[in-house]
């Protein structure tokens, strides 16, 4: 359904087509935006590339590879220890010493393509600096090599070199080719990743099949965390609820996991599915290969971190696990009921904007519900019709939702709808924060991890600061306006 | 509601999960414990052989990033101009995050979006609708039209797109639009050099653009390089003591540091930037002084060629020497006497120094930055009688050789010199060397913490402390505040706790 008249937004009567992306929420009959197409050229839009999904989000927290950038510094730059994707693998410092930084984070590893390289081609080079690498950053599991931008105009046969270091070091050498320019958001370079790393995990497996997990080794109850990217620590409450269950954690996908238990994903007998806007890819593709089943999971909230766990012990159908998740969520509950309810008693009333890149825009509708407060407007920056149809379905009718918004249509909506708090991420929250609306970096965190039960009393705890921060009260000061 | 609980020490995972309770405040990063796993079980040390840069290919902890940053860090310096990025959209979402994590402020920069298509067909399409799009928008005073890898590849004509782009403009919206924003195009192929040739790049690319020549005036014109807000707001101060009215090109101390006042108007734009027509009059100044020889010279050079406008090319005045320098020239060019508060806020550092050099003599320090920050910490660094052991420079430089090397000479040292080197090689002659501190940025920070060597914090990027962007580290004012930042370092890492007072 065409967005009401009185919706449309005025920064955008000069570009009209930006309506199709602006639609109001309907439980019974899902309003869809206009989806995961084209960006406006010079919209100001948020979005980022397709190398920033693969590299930056699905293969950065990778815990023991190196991680080979193929192309001029800027880009490895950029890489290097941003996203808060943690891990306890460490390099080594020195003979007793262990880095300060995690290896998937530490170093930025590249090519550095110069202009001679442009010209005559970037192949030798990769392979040179793939080899050099591995004397100077020596223990790691394997490498990954990105393409960018430049690596993928100049055409350069990643997959040859990759296959010529493989031999050489003894080790996985995986490629993703997922060049800055592919697709029409990052969205691109989550499913270039998870569809090309998928192959070459299946290749390398059929060659050495001593990196599948053997029969005497396989559990009744293994499970993988698929497309959790352990933001901030979100596994410390992730992982241990699984185990709490009786569940055995092969792999997580790919948050801070080491490369070998990557490479036995397959051999697990459920993958719990996360992240379902950047990971459903390989998740399919096991089930297709594999036959192994996936679950759809939140683990963000009280009902949907409990829904989580009913349906994983449901699908074994052990009757000691389901009793043992009631047990574990009645459990949880009390230990977090003091601090949700003194947060929900504050929090009541309150409005919020969400932002998000497109999933957790529905992980948290029920969330917000939870602590009492009410969503006046949400905004995905690469969601596709599923995660649209999600968020029709988990939000109240008539909420106002935004995609690909641009920064005009973010400020006109904070004056608009004006929330008393804006969930966003690093880029939009000076921005809000200079109009006088409190944010919670949602992409990073402010303080988390806000994954499960417990993480939910970081998270409430967050949101209550940027609410009640004295600092909002000598802003909005009449007298100096 | 029951007693808030209250935790001490630090919470293994399996403790977290175990807690009968959260207390309100829910759990702290200081509670929390993460145990560091080994990569593998026994440190392999790295092949020792390879380790200088100038003996491999590899780039491990590149001390320089994309030349677009660069033209788009002087864009945001000029007022109401939006960078206009043809590339991908990754290469202007990186840079805000870049911007937003130093400077915790908005940065409005616009891009073509690059997809598939454009990279098969070219960017003429994205970029004529871009253009439109944000002029119709946003009604910006300038674009910066900033070129990158995939759009210089693909082989974009960028100022024949520019024509026709302005021609379609005056079509839908009049011609006066045209007279209303103006268009300046840098070209930025991060594969040719990094942000300090970037934003070189641009400062020639906006005089080119820009500047004329009409009737001359007493002013001089700074074109700063990649400094602070604060460093901008102080040599405007020692412009004001010295009565000169001056020029700065790119003014970030008021675009990238922001008061929260509300309301605020919308679409957001800061309040400051050099204004498009005082970039107009920068023809007629009495002289040029590009603070940053690597960061801005091109610009300062422009000038000198075309308008026979003298040109004052570095050093950055930080320190004793090279403030002293800019003053002097300043005094000299202008006729204006050296004001008397200038040799009031000269002789405070100087008795700080007086008050500190106990602490500060002899100390090792390694030094890593861009290229005309470095040398100049090096030099203050001398000054303060400390020795300078390994110096480096992320982009290459000849100008920076020189300068470290002249001021070696001067006060006999013998630094370790990496030019356009990685950190990587940086951080191993800093591991196996003696050193007392780190000057640095903040990627230097995991390296101070593995080899248990203080860092102070200078240079670009920083983004780990909040502040840095407000203070200043140039002039007599500036030094002041380094110098404090060294011996207070100092005092915390090297003195005893009984022994840091007299």
């Amino acid at each position: 359904m065409a967005i009401p008249e009185e919706y449309k937004l005025k920064c955008d009567f000069t570009i009209p087509e930006r309506y199709k992306h602006h639609v109001l929420t309907n439980r019974k009959e899902p309003n869809i935006p206009a989806c995961n197409v084209k960006t406006i050229p010079g919209d100001m839009t948020e979005r980022g590339c397709a190398f920033a999904g693969s590299r930056g989000v699905v293969g950065g927290p990778i815990g023991d590879c190196i991680q080979i950038i193929h192309s001029p510094s800027g880009c490895a730059w950029y890489q290097w220890g941003t996203r808060r994707n943690l891990s306890d693998i460490y390099a080594w410092a020195g003979p007793n010493t262990l880095c300060n930084d995690s290896q998937n984070r530490r170093r930025a590893v590249t090519s550095d393509l110069l202009e001679k390289d442009v010209v005559f081609g970037g192949m030798e080079k990769l392979e040179k600096t793939c080899l050099e690498a591995w004397r100077l950053i020596p223990g790691a599991a394997g490498i990954l090599i990105y393409t960018t931008c430049t690596s993928g105009l100049i055409g350069d046969d990643c997959p040859s070199v990759a296959r010529r270091v493989e031999r050489e070091i003894g080790k996985p050498v995986f490629v993703i080719d997922s060049p800055g320019f592919c697709g029409v958001s990052q969205s691109t370079g989550h499913h270039h990743f998870n569809v090309q790393f998928y192959d070459q995990v299946v290749e390398y497996r059929e060659k050495h099949p001593e990196a599948c997990m053997k029969e005497e080794e396989k559990g009744p109850y293994d499970i993988t965390i698929i497309g959790e990217f352990n933001m901030d620590w979100d596994l410390a409450y992730i992982k241990p609820l699984f185990e709490k269950l009786g569940c055995r954690v092969v792999a997580v996908f790919t948050g801070g996991e080491r490369l070998g238990n990557l490479l036995k994903i397959p051999d697990a007998k459920l993958n719990v599915l996360h992240c379902q806007r950047s990971c459903t890819y390989i998740s399919d593709l096991i089930k297709e290969g594999f036959e192994v089943p996936y679950v759809n999971a939140s683990f963000f909230g009280i009902e949907q971190t409990a829904k989580a766990l009913r349906e994983v012990a449901e699908f074994f159908g052990s009757e000691e696990m389901m009793e043992k998740a009631e047990q574990i969520i009645e459990y949880e509950l009390e230990v977090i009921s003091p601090a949700i309810d003194f947060y929900r008693e504050r929090l009541t009333g309150k409005k919020v904007g969400m932002y998000v890149g497109g999933p957790r825009v529905w992980h948290w509708q029920r969330v917000m519900k939870e602590l009492g407060m009410k969503v006046v407007f949400g905004m995905c920056t690469f969601a596709h019709e599923d995660d649209y149809e999600k968020i029709n379905a988990r939000a109240e009718d008539g909420v106002f939702l935004v995609d690909n918004p641009n920064e005009f249509e973010i400020e006109e909506c904070l004056e608009r709808f004006k929330p008393d708090l804006f969930l966003t991420g690093l880029k939009e929250k000076y921005l809000c924060r200079k109009l006088g609306v409190p944010t919670v970096n949602s992409h990073s965190y402010e303080k988390g991890p806000y994954a499960c039960f417990r993480g939910m009393v970081n998270f409430a705890r967050d949101i209550y600061e940027g609410v009640y921060a004295p600092v909002w009260k000598f802003a909005r000061d009449k007298d100096f306006i | 509601m029951t007693m808030p609980l209250k935790l001490n020490g630090r919470l293994t995972i399996e403790d977290l999960n175990a807690l009968p309770e959260i207390p309100i405040e829910g759990i702290t990063y200081d509670q929390m414990y993460i145990e560091k796993q080994p990569i593998c079980p026994e440190y392999i040390p790295p092949d020792q052989d390879i380790i200088p840069s100038s003996k491999r290919t590899v780039v491990i902890d590149p001390g320089r990033i994309c030349m677009p940053f660069g033209a788009m860090w002087a864009a945001v310096g000029v007022h109401k101009c939006i960078p206009f990025v043809q590339g991908a959209q990754g290469c202007t979402t990186y840079p805000r995050y870049t911007f937003s994590r130093i400077f915790r402020e908005p940065v409005s920069i616009a891009t073509a979006s690059f997809h598939e298509d454009t990279a098969v067909f070219g960017g003429r399409k994205n970029f004529i609708d871009g253009l439109r799009n944000l002029i119709i928008r946003y009604h910006p005073e300038v674009i910066a039209i900033i070129t990158v890898c995939s759009s210089e590849i693909i082989g974009d004509d960028m100022e024949g797109f520019l024509e026709e782009a302005q021609e379609e403009l005056e079509e839908e919206l009049g011609p006066k639009i045209l007279d209303e924003v103006k268009f300046v195009i840098t070209h930025t192929p991060s594969f040719a050099g990094s942000h300090v040739e970037g934003y070189n790049r641009a400062a020639a690319a906006f005089l080119k653009t820009l500047a004329k020549r009409t009737t001359p005036n007493n002013k001089v014109n700074i074109i700063p390089g990649m400094i602070t807000p604060g460093d901008i707001r102080e040599i405007k101060h020692i412009l004001k003591l010295m009565d000169i009215e001056g020029t700065i090109l790119f003014d970030i101390s008021e675009t990238l540091d922001c008061p929260l006042r509300l309301p605020q108007p919308m679409p957001y734009y800061p309040k400051g930037g050099t204004r498009t027509e005082d970039i107009v009059n920068m023809g007629n100044s009495l002289m040029t002084f590009a603070l940053c020889p690597d960061q801005g010279g091109a610009g300062a050079k422009y000038l000198e060629k075309r308008f026979k406008m003298p040109a004052t090319i570095g050093p950055l005045p930080l320190g004793i020497h090279s403030t002293d320098l800019f003053i002097k020239s300043l005094a000299e060019a202008t006729g204006k006497p050296i004001a008397d508060e200038i040799k009031d806020e000269r002789g405070i550092l100087i008795d700080a120094m007086a008050d500190t050099f106990h602490y500060t003599m002899g100390m090792r320090v390694a030094i890593y930055g861009d290229p005309d920050i470095a040398a100049a910490a090096t030099r203050f660094c001398c000054e303060l009688g400390m020795e300078p052991a390994i110096v480096g420079s992320g982009t290459e430089s000849k100008q920076f050789v020189k300068d470290v090397w002249a001021t070696a000479y001067e006060y006999d040292r013998k630094p370790i010199i990496l030019n356009g080197s990685d950190m990587f090689e940086w951080e191993d002659y800093l591991k196996k060397d003696k050193i007392d501190l780190i000057l640095g940025n903040s990627k230097a920070a995991n390296v101070s913490k593995e080899a248990d060597v203080p860092l102070v914090r200078i240079g670009f990027p920083i983004y780990d402390r909040v502040g840095y962007q407000r203070r200043a580290y140039v002039g007599y004012r500036g030094g002041e505040y380094l110098l404090d930042l060294i011996v207070n370092t100092i005092l915390d890492s090297k003195f005893p706790d009984d022994r840091v007072q007299q």
